[in-house]
């Protein structure tokens, strides 16, 4: 691996232009399905997803002075969102050295497709954004780090793409925490998602849990709130939405089953993450849960196998021990308004400050080297 | 109230006797909607158990949920009979506060008690004033138990409002407050709304706060799906785990519903929700603020300047909140035992205090112990 600045932001978003599907998957066959852009009679675009209406997301041009705006039609789209080209020279602006990639359109949690209810088209919408995302992006440079999407369901198609994706250079899998939510599927701990798990382990990728992925988790913003404080709460909201994905799968024994599965919390932030493992093994003391099969405390068990991704925590970086300095990723998350671009830099001399050089190393990029691969 | 421990809880739970609301409410009216205990039979107990039944609907799980003031530490009980005095008797319940040297505790509701929707206001009332009477008389008994009052949240503004007053007249001492509502009430308005305004006013004028606790009704909205798969020890430890998930998301909702501004001087405590998230929270907050820049939307106060003006979070097992606390606010964090849940420091608070507050200078440690929670609830 190449490093210029030190930095691997490990929660980064591709938006998906207008021809990702359109020029991947045949209009014989799918029609008006085929996700696409379309202009509506109020002049705003909005996306098309096998017959939905989904209003064009809320990209930020971050490092704009004010990030309460953001683009209601195609063309008023930064595209450092959405070409490789332009997105290379924003990392150096901001002094990024490799950017592990989430989708925008695909849901920031790689949820969008699964809400659909016909499993060839979430399969055909998915290879689309996996083939889109290495022939324009990591095929243009190594600095881009892709993980895939993938069909939600039936496990066997899961894997294959998995197998497909992986053979052709994706290093992550991205799958949404509550897969229950989106269509009818088993809850995520039932044993039959044991491929899912074990695809992931056997290839040396991780499965990413990307924030935001069960809206019922999240308060709804009030009727009272103007657009831009409401677009504020949901972007706090999405983060400790995980709370109760990390509670469900400390003790879900998917990571007991599977002790070589690395699962990374994208979009966590890290404060409350350390009150929850430190609150887990106390909790499990309490619940006597050592008489019930789960032989390592929950903080090893996360320790032994869990990331979690943060990007304007300064102060919680102080507890970091409880999660593990070797169990924190750090990331820009571009281009959501909530980004530290393009200050990045600036922001991580100061958060950092206090760090001792080795931990700041392992925290900035070697975790995410070594979970990686790069 | 003198302060010979220095140590306040501001979360613990008080069960009222079996017969507390028998002996309020009217028989001739409420028959057998009655909130009483009765005997049952339950597949998994070869005696026969008892359970509280309201409105005619049997009260599924124990009888009294006081797992750590039993001799055997962690037992349920399943009769009344085997309840400890000290639970519910506040005479007797004196002796485990000495015990634990603890010098007053807040009383949240054991249940039944914290809300009682069974269909029509009527009735809800009559428990209500039922429950905050008898909850009163521990107040009336030692000034070392602080009393919260629930509201009828199915009556009008105006007779929630009444309620209130006529509850701390008899002794409460702040109200348990649900983070949403909506969700437990049809029709009923979310936080956010002006329908709660003169509540909030008469709170603020009195000078009582507002009280969350825990998951504050929103355990079933805040969680993944429930999975069958766990025993009832691992789905306990899941969904106490994952509760403090509430108050992660409405202290950001009170902030910016504008509620804070417009009721400068009216208290919000966040109970059994623990600390070390709250920093990760406020930065979170104060960085949406700046970014976009919303002094411009009417949210003229920096976030974590609100929560350090008017809320309280607290802690009972934790370290990681400890040494966040100047960036949560040491005069904004107060210390619980939750006596007699499952999680409780009982009877050894002064080693948990001791393994939390490790290192602490002494100004700081009387803060977080009593004098913040003092100066809350304006203890002389």
């Amino acid at each position: 691996m190449d490093l210029k600045y030190g930095f691997v932001s490990v929660d980064d978003h591709v938006l998906e232009h207008p021809e990702v599907w359109t020029s991947r998957m045949t209009r014989q066959r799918w029609g008006d399905r085929i996700p696409h852009v379309e202009r509506q009679p109020d002049g705003n675009d909005c996306w098309m997803i096998g017959g939905h209406r989904l209003a064009l997301p809320e990209i930020a041009v971050a490092g704009e002075k004010n990030r309460s705006l953001h683009p209601k039609r195609w063309e008023e789209v930064p595209k450092t969102v959405y070409s490789a080209p332009e997105r290379l020279a924003a990392m150096d602006a901001d002094g990024v050295d490799y950017s592990v990639l989430y989708p925008t359109v695909a849901g920031l949690a790689g949820e969008t497709f699964g809400k659909l209810d016909d499993p060839d088209l979430e399969s055909a919408c998915v290879q689309a954004y996996n083939d889109w995302l290495i022939e324009e992006w990591a095929n243009r440079s190594s600095r881009f780090v892709p993980q895939c999407i993938v069909p939600i369901w039936p496990m066997e198609r899961t894997v294959a793409e998995i197998k497909r994706a992986v053979a052709k250079g994706h290093k992550g899998v991205i799958y949404p925490a509550s897969p229950m939510e989106l269509r009818d599927v088993p809850h995520i701990n039932e044993p039959v998602y044991d491929p899912l798990w074990a695809a992931c382990a056997d290839l040396g990728v991780p499965l990413c849990f990307h924030a935001g992925a069960s809206p019922r988790i999240q308060l709804q913003p009030s009727e009272t709130f103007s657009p831009p404080v409401a677009d504020a709460f949901r972007g706090i909201i999405r983060s400790v939405s995980s709370i109760a994905v990390l509670a469900n799968f400390l003790f879900s024994r998917v990571l007991y089953r599977f002790p070589k599965l690395k699962v990374v919390f994208a979009e966590s932030s890290l404060g409350w993450g350390a009150y929850e493992i430190e609150y887990a093994d106390y909790q499990s003391d309490a619940d006597g849960l050592q008489s019930e099969g789960y032989p390592l405390k929950p903080s090893e068990l996360f320790q032994r196998q869990c990331y979690f991704s943060c990007w304007y925590d300064q102060n919680s970086l102080r507890v970091r021990r409880y999660l593990g300095a070797a169990n924190i990723l750090w990331a820009t998350n571009f281009p959501l308004v909530t980004s530290s671009w393009p200050n990045s830099r600036q922001k991580i001399d100061v958060g950092f400050a206090d760090i001792p050089e080795g931990e700041k190393r392992q925290m900035l990029w070697q975790n995410a080297a070594g979970l990686y691969g790069l | 109230m003198e302060i010979k421990h220095g140590l306040i809880s501001s979360d613990s739970h008080g069960q009222l006797c079996k017969d507390a609301y028998t002996s309020r409410m009217s028989g001739a009216k409420w028959g057998d909607r009655i909130p009483r205990v009765i005997e049952v039979r339950e597949e998994k107990f070869d005696f026969p158990v008892e359970r509280w039944i309201v409105n005619n609907e049997i009260q599924r799980g124990n009888v009294c949920n006081c797992p750590t003031a039993m001799g055997n530490r962690g037992y349920y009980p399943q009769r009344w009979e085997e309840v400890p005095l000290e639970v519910y008797d506040p005479v007797n319940r004196l002796k485990a506060l000495d015990r634990d040297r603890v010098d007053a505790e807040v009383l949240f509701p054991n249940g039944p008690g914290g809300t009682f929707f069974y269909g029509d206001a009527e009735f809800e009332i009559a428990c209500v004033k039922a429950y905050n009477d008898a909850l009163a008389e521990f107040h009336q008994v030692s000034e070392r138990f602080i009393p919260l009052a629930a509201i009828p949240f199915m009556s009008p503004i105006e007779t929630i409002v009444a309620e209130v007053e006529r509850a701390v007249k008899a002794g409460h001492n702040g109200i348990n407050m649900l983070g949403d509502p909506s969700v437990a009430v049809k029709g009923q308005k979310n936080l956010s709304d002006p329908f709660w305004y003169p509540l909030w006013d008469a709170c603020q004028y009195i000078g009582v706060g507002i009280h969350l606790h825990a998951s504050a009704g929103l355990a079933g909205k805040l969680a993944l799906p429930q999975w069958k798969g766990y025993t009832r020890r691992q789905a306990h430890c899941v969904s106490t785990l994952r509760n403090f998930c509430t108050a992660t998301q409405i202290i950001p909702y009170l902030i910016f519903s504008g509620v804070l501004d417009r009721f400068p001087r009216l208290n919000w405590v966040f109970a059994e929700t623990g600390l070390g998230w709250v920093s990760s929270v406020l930065e979170a907050c104060d960085n949406e603020w700046e970014r976009r820049r919303l002094w411009t939307e009417g949210i003229s106060t920096r976030p974590s300047a609100l929560f350090r003006r008017q809320m309280y979070v607290d802690f009972w097992f934790e370290t990681v909140g400890i040494e966040l606390r100047e960036f949560i606010g040491v005069d904004n964090i107060l210390w619980e035992s939750d006596f007699p849940h499952i999680t409780s420091t009982y009877p050894n608070s002064w080693v948990a205090v001791e393994h939390s507050l490790a290192g602490v200078p002494s100004e700081h440690r009387e803060k977080l112990l009593f004098r913040n929670a003092a100066r809350l609830y304006r203890l002389s």
